[in-house]
């Protein structure tokens, strides 16, 4: 595809610098004409292109402290919010809020494009009061995911500058050509197409795995068989296994499902396996200590410890079959989001294709974020909440 | 006949040799009994073998030479003739996902108590231990400490006629340690269970117990020696001279079997 046009290459410089005593460091990605030249600074052209990214591994480190210290930004927003947490802060939940929060609003204020979220009115309305303070908690419990995706629209928006659209158009614009085509139907029959392949190759993928993987886990035969099986079909690129099943079963449904699903068994297997391995003896020996039957044993203390490994593999083989039945699609079928990014790719209409991936990292998102996350949290409440090391 | 509790004849356990490890002959014919109501430490130095023994009369190993009898029965008898026999090992082993009140329901369930008699257990258990205001709350929530405390609930909870101890306070301060162990002085005292107490700590043993019986050093470990302390009158203390004169003399006793060795 990129035979004919101008080759684009980015030259990535990371840069130190020091904020009071606290050295901080910032990676700075600037896009470059000219790969030789930017990879021989002795030249001069080389130092140019040197010069600006250096420029811009500076701004990112402007960024970071600014994150760090909103004081040191001076900037309106920065000591608004910095007055209003600390008059606030036992309102807030014990250690979480003000410092993660006040992060999200000085970014907020530096990234131009962002938008800012905590723009609350400084003077406390007695009915607005309530509104405030759970709006604070909520900013305080999810300051740090909002940060989170503030940086990846900034970042977005930042290649968005520095590239040429056709190359990488700006999130609006891209938010702009989904909001089209989610007015006409094929889009949808294309997500129902892929949702569909994506089920259908998770859940054979997930089959397959607990039943290798259990197997591994149990008998040392089988761990010492499927073992060879397990690593070859993992160090095998999934292109070639892909391709493979084409051939074999021809250009169909049938294969491109089972294509999708064969390159994520091995991985789910090897989980799974780990997983099984890991159950404590020491709960089971207690069980029979304590004269619990065998059905007892495997509901009450072989089952809670398997859950979280067949949930957690649950999570990362839903994201593989994704992947890989996009990859199908792409290779050998006429429709699913698959074949239309390959499609606007050919066209070279990265508008189109950044919305069709964008459309599905959001559905995506629901399913991995919003069902299976809740199942793991419904779960495993019994964990304590994680530490920082 | 004299009524026995717990009764080992002629108990050898060889562990067969796997890989390239050679056999390892764990405990050579090991003869004992108790009476019921009565609490025995086995004292002996680390890796003589005495988990095996406890390991065999919970019915966890299965592959010994030689007899044990819990009240005449079978090991494996007793699995389905309704004698309770409770284990508190090293470590607490709670399942973190229950919570303590739910972890003691569960020995409470397969010991075949009828639910509606559990929560009077529970709570008359967890007040012994000072934890009935942790009944909710998840193993992982609360201290090493709390932790074994729970364990020992869960064994009483069942009402033992056996119950076997696993250097359970090993893993402790001494401090936790010395609390804990009153306080299973005190538990017993209401229940009367056979204890078989497992450890290698001469002055615990000798707290404790009403008979200590000592085993030599592995491999093919025996037992060499037994020590009667029911003239040491109970509830004993820890300020007790004659406790700690006694316990001197066993490890003395001790170390003249064994030799004085690295161990302690």
């Amino acid at each position: 595809m990129m035979t004919g046009t101008e080759r684009v290459c980015f030259c990535i410089s990371i840069g130190r610098c020091h904020f009071g005593n606290e050295p901080f460091s910032g990676i700075g990605i600037y896009p470059s004409r000219n790969c030789e030249q930017s990879f021989a600074p002795h030249t001069e052209a080389g130092m140019m292109e040197h010069r600006s990214a250096m420029q811009a591994a500076k701004i990112a480190i402007k960024t970071a402290v600014a994150a760090r210290e909103p004081e040191a930004m001076s900037s309106p927003s920065g000591r608004a919010s910095s007055g209003r947490a600390s008059g606030h802060g036992p309102g807030l939940g014990p250690g979480l809020g003000s410092g993660p929060a006040l992060n999200a609003v000085a970014v907020g204020g530096t990234s131009a494009a962002a938008p800012v979220p905590a723009t609350q009115p400084r003077a406390p309305a007695p009915d607005l009061s309530r509104f405030r303070q759970s709006l604070e908690i909520f900013l305080g419990e999810n300051a740090i995911t909002l940060l989170s995706m503030l940086s990846l629209v900034a970042l977005w928006y930042l290649g968005s500058f520095v590239l040429p659209p056709s190359i990488m158009p700006a999130p609006h614009v891209v938010a702009d050509i989904l909001w089209t085509l989610m007015q006409a139907e094929t889009i949808w029959s294309d997500v129902i197409i892929t949702l569909g392949r994506i089920a259908a190759a998770f859940a054979i993928a997930m089959v397959v795995s607990l039943i290798v993987g259990f197997a591994m886990g149990i008998s040392r035969v089988a761990e010492r068989f499927l073992d060879v099986w397990v690593i070859c079909l993992l160090t095998m690129p999934s292109l070639v296994l892909i391709l493979t099943i084409y051939m074999i079963a021809g250009l169909n449904d049938r294969a491109a499902v089972l294509g999708a699903a064969v390159p994520v068994i091995p991985i789910l297997s090897i989980n799974i396996w780990q997983g099984v391995k890991g159950v404590d003896y020491k709960l089971i020996d207690m069980g029979k200590a304590y004269h619990a039957t065998r059905g007892r044993i495997i509901r009450s203390i072989i089952a809670p410890q398997i859950a979280p490994i067949i949930v957690a593999s649950a999570r990362f083989g839903l994201g593989l079959a994704w992947k890989m039945v996009l990859f199908v699609e792409l290779l050998g079928r006429s429709d699913g989001i698959g074949y239309r990014i390959e499609f606007y790719y050919q066209m070279f209409n990265m508008g189109a294709v950044l919305a069709h991936a964008l459309l599905f990292l959001f559905i995506m998102l629901f399913l991995e974020v919003v069902v299976l996350g809740l199942l793991e949290r419904r779960l495993f409440r019994w964990r304590p909440a994680q530490r920082n090391l | 006949m004299e009524v026995t509790s717990l009764k080992l004849t002629n108990v050898t356990k060889v562990f067969p040799r796997k890989g390239r490890s050679a056999e390892w002959r764990a405990v050579e014919n090991a003869t004992f009994s108790t009476r019921p109501g009565e609490f025995v430490c086995i004292l002996g130095p680390s890796g003589c073998g005495k988990s095996t023994l406890l390991n065999i009369l919970s019915g966890l190993d299965d592959h010994y030479e030689g007899e044990a009898t819990i009240f005449g029965k079978t090991v494996s008898e007793t699995l389905e003739s309704g004698i309770r026999v409770a284990y508190i090992f090293q470590e607490p082993r709670l399942m973190p996902w229950r919570t303590v009140r739910s972890n003691i329901e569960f020995a409470l369930k397969t010991s075949g108590f009828v639910p509606s008699e559990w929560a009077g257990r529970i709570d008359r258990v967890l007040s012994l231990v000072e934890l009935s205001k942790f009944a909710d709350f998840y193993p992982l929530q609360l201290s090493g400490g709390m932790q074994q405390r729970a364990s020992i609930a869960r064994a009483f909870a069942i009402e033992p006629e056996v119950l076997l101890m696993d250097e359970p306070f090993s893993a402790l301060d001494e401090l936790t340690a010395r609390r804990l162990r009153q306080q299973l002085l005190q538990i017993w005292g209401e229940f009367r269970s056979t204890v078989l107490f497992v450890t290698h700590n001469a002055f615990e043993a000798t707290f404790l117990s009403d008979r200590i019986l000592m085993m030599t050093r592995g491999p093919a470990a025996r037992f060499c020696d037994e020590v009667e302390l029911s003239d040491l009158p109970r509830p004993r203390s820890y300020e007790d001279v004659r406790v700690f004169e006694t316990s001197r003399t066993v490890v003395q006793r001790l170390i003249g079997h064994i030799g004085n060795l690295d161990e302690h």
